[in-house]
């Protein structure tokens, strides 16, 4: 017989976001499953664009993507203040969870952008106004996430990470005027207005945006259970380790 | 602040270090543009001397990161730091004295730099010398502001000198693009575009507040 896995004890106490984490994990998962089918199948039977063709259909994913990823790095800032404010970890856990989401959007992003440049445009990238800050945005977090990774002690890293993340976020804007200011053309499709989409496009469009959103709230929630567990096991192991009389190695 | 500001440029002025590396290494950066540029102006290439203005920033940046390493490297040993953090006051002040010793420095390698590419690439700074002085300290406060922050990040990082880097240039393109704009004007028409400057002193505003804040979470209790 192997040994059995190791479980965890309930004494470490969860605290309240893991436990609305954990609680919104399976619900969120379902309306995930749920709003899936019903956008594929809006997709499906959406008309195909006059103009562009099939590639049109890009838009039922990208512009969704950046609704998640801009929300993700909002949510990195607001994790990372409250953290700086409270010094609890759990808002430090949160701000980590909201940054590898939203990085994974933004990647989503900038994956789908150019496939629909390259059928529209003829070209797979411009230094368009929004591509460019869109980049950047990536660019700002994944040196969040090194940033992360590259610090030593747990209370170190929440701490420098709230900075970065609070000034990646108010660069945004600056980025915004100084790339406006470049001659950045704007080659890029201007917002969707009330009136923008075609006969027929305007519900699969919906059903994306929710769609991502939802996908966004799961594995946020996710990510943010399996932060509290990971948490809870290094306090765990440290107490055992205490208890046993061992040095107890900072994890 | 002043004592950190005068202590910084004391011992910087008995060893001199940082400044000649910085000083070098900006030289040797236009030494391979000169080589790296297409067709020398010198050669009447009218293409490089449209992109001159960028490639001097690029090399102020480069010198800007080099020394900025540095800027904390120094309050590690003997656990200087701790001494810092630990001095009654404001942390604010802190930050800005090293930024102001930052800033200094960073001046003087722009100074020479600016010489040795007017030198290089036949450029005549002398009609332009006080806007051009007034863009590049704009653009030398936008790097330190922000730079001695993460600096102090980076420096207690593994990777040190990969990190700041990383940290720091995409959240420089603002100061950046804002710089070039407005040397590049200065440059080809004579005329300093004012939104250029707009975007470097909001800039700078907002760095310094972010800096200044955000300096209080970086040292450790």
């Amino acid at each position: 017989m192997s040994t059995p896995p190791p479980t965890l004890s309930t004494e470490a106490p969860e605290d309240g976001l893991e436990r609305l984490a954990r609680r919104a994990v399976a619900p969120t998962g379902w309306l995930l499953l749920a709003c899936a089918i019903v956008w594929g199948l809006l997709v499906v039977q959406a008309p195909e664009d006059a103009v562009q063709g099939i590639v049109q259909k890009i838009l039922y994913v990208h512009p969704p993507c950046a609704f998640a990823a801009y929300l993700g790095f909002f949510l990195t800032a607001l994790g990372g203040a409250v953290y700086l404010a409270r010094r609890d970890p759990a808002w430090d856990r949160f701000a980590i969870s909201a940054a590898e989401v939203g990085v994974l959007f933004c990647a989503l992003l900038l994956a789908t952008g150019p496939i629909w440049g390259k059928g529209t445009w003829g070209r797979w990238w411009t230094w368009d106004l929004r591509l460019t800050l869109s980049l950047l945005l990536f660019l700002v977090y994944v040196a969040y996430l090194l940033l992360r990774s590259f610090t030593e002690g747990d209370e170190r890293t929440a701490r420098f990470a709230a900075v970065y993340g609070i000034a990646g976020l108010a660069v945004i804007p600056l980025n915004y005027f100084a790339i406006d200011l470049a001659g950045g053309r704007a080659l890029h499709p201007e917002n969707l207005g009330g009136d923008s989409l075609g006969e027929g496009m305007g519900w699969p469009f919906l059903a994306g945006v929710v769609t991502c959103l939802v996908a966004f709230g799961h594995l946020f929630a996710r990510r943010l259970e399996v932060a509290g567990l990971r948490d809870r096991r290094a306090r765990e192991a440290a107490e055992a380790a205490a208890a046993a009389g061992e040095p107890a190695w900072d994890t | 602040m002043w004592a950190v500001l005068w202590k910084d440029l004391l011992i910087e002025w008995r060893s001199r270090d940082r400044v000649l590396a910085m000083g070098v290494f900006a030289l040797l950066v236009v030494v391979i543009f000169h080589f790296a540029a297409p067709a020398g102006p010198a050669a009447g290439g009218e293409a490089t001397r449209e992109h001159l203005p960028g490639l001097l920033w690029v090399a102020y940046v480069f010198a800007a990161i080099l020394g900025l390493n540095r800027a904390f490297a120094l309050e590690l040993e003997n656990e200087a730091l701790s001494g810092l953090a630990l001095a009654p006051g404001e942390r604010g002040w802190i930050y800005l004295g090293k930024a102001a010793a930052s800033l200094v420095l960073l001046v003087a390698v722009q100074a020479l730099a600016a010489l040795a590419f007017a030198l290089a690439f036949d450029l005549d700074l002398v009609p332009v010398l006080l806007p051009f002085s007034g863009i590049a300290l704009l653009g030398a406060l936008g790097l330190a502001s922000i730079g001695t922050l993460f600096s102090a990040v980076a420096v207690r990082t593994s990777y040190r000198e990969v990190m700041l880097p990383l940290l720091l240039l995409p959240l420089l393109v603002p100061v950046l693009l804002g710089a070039v704009r407005a040397t590049h004007g200065l440059l080809a028409e004579g005329t300093v575009p004012a939104d250029a400057l707009r975007l470097l002193a909001v800039t700078d505003a907002v760095f310094l507040i972010v800096s200044f804040l955000g300096f209080e979470y970086v040292l450790d209790e």
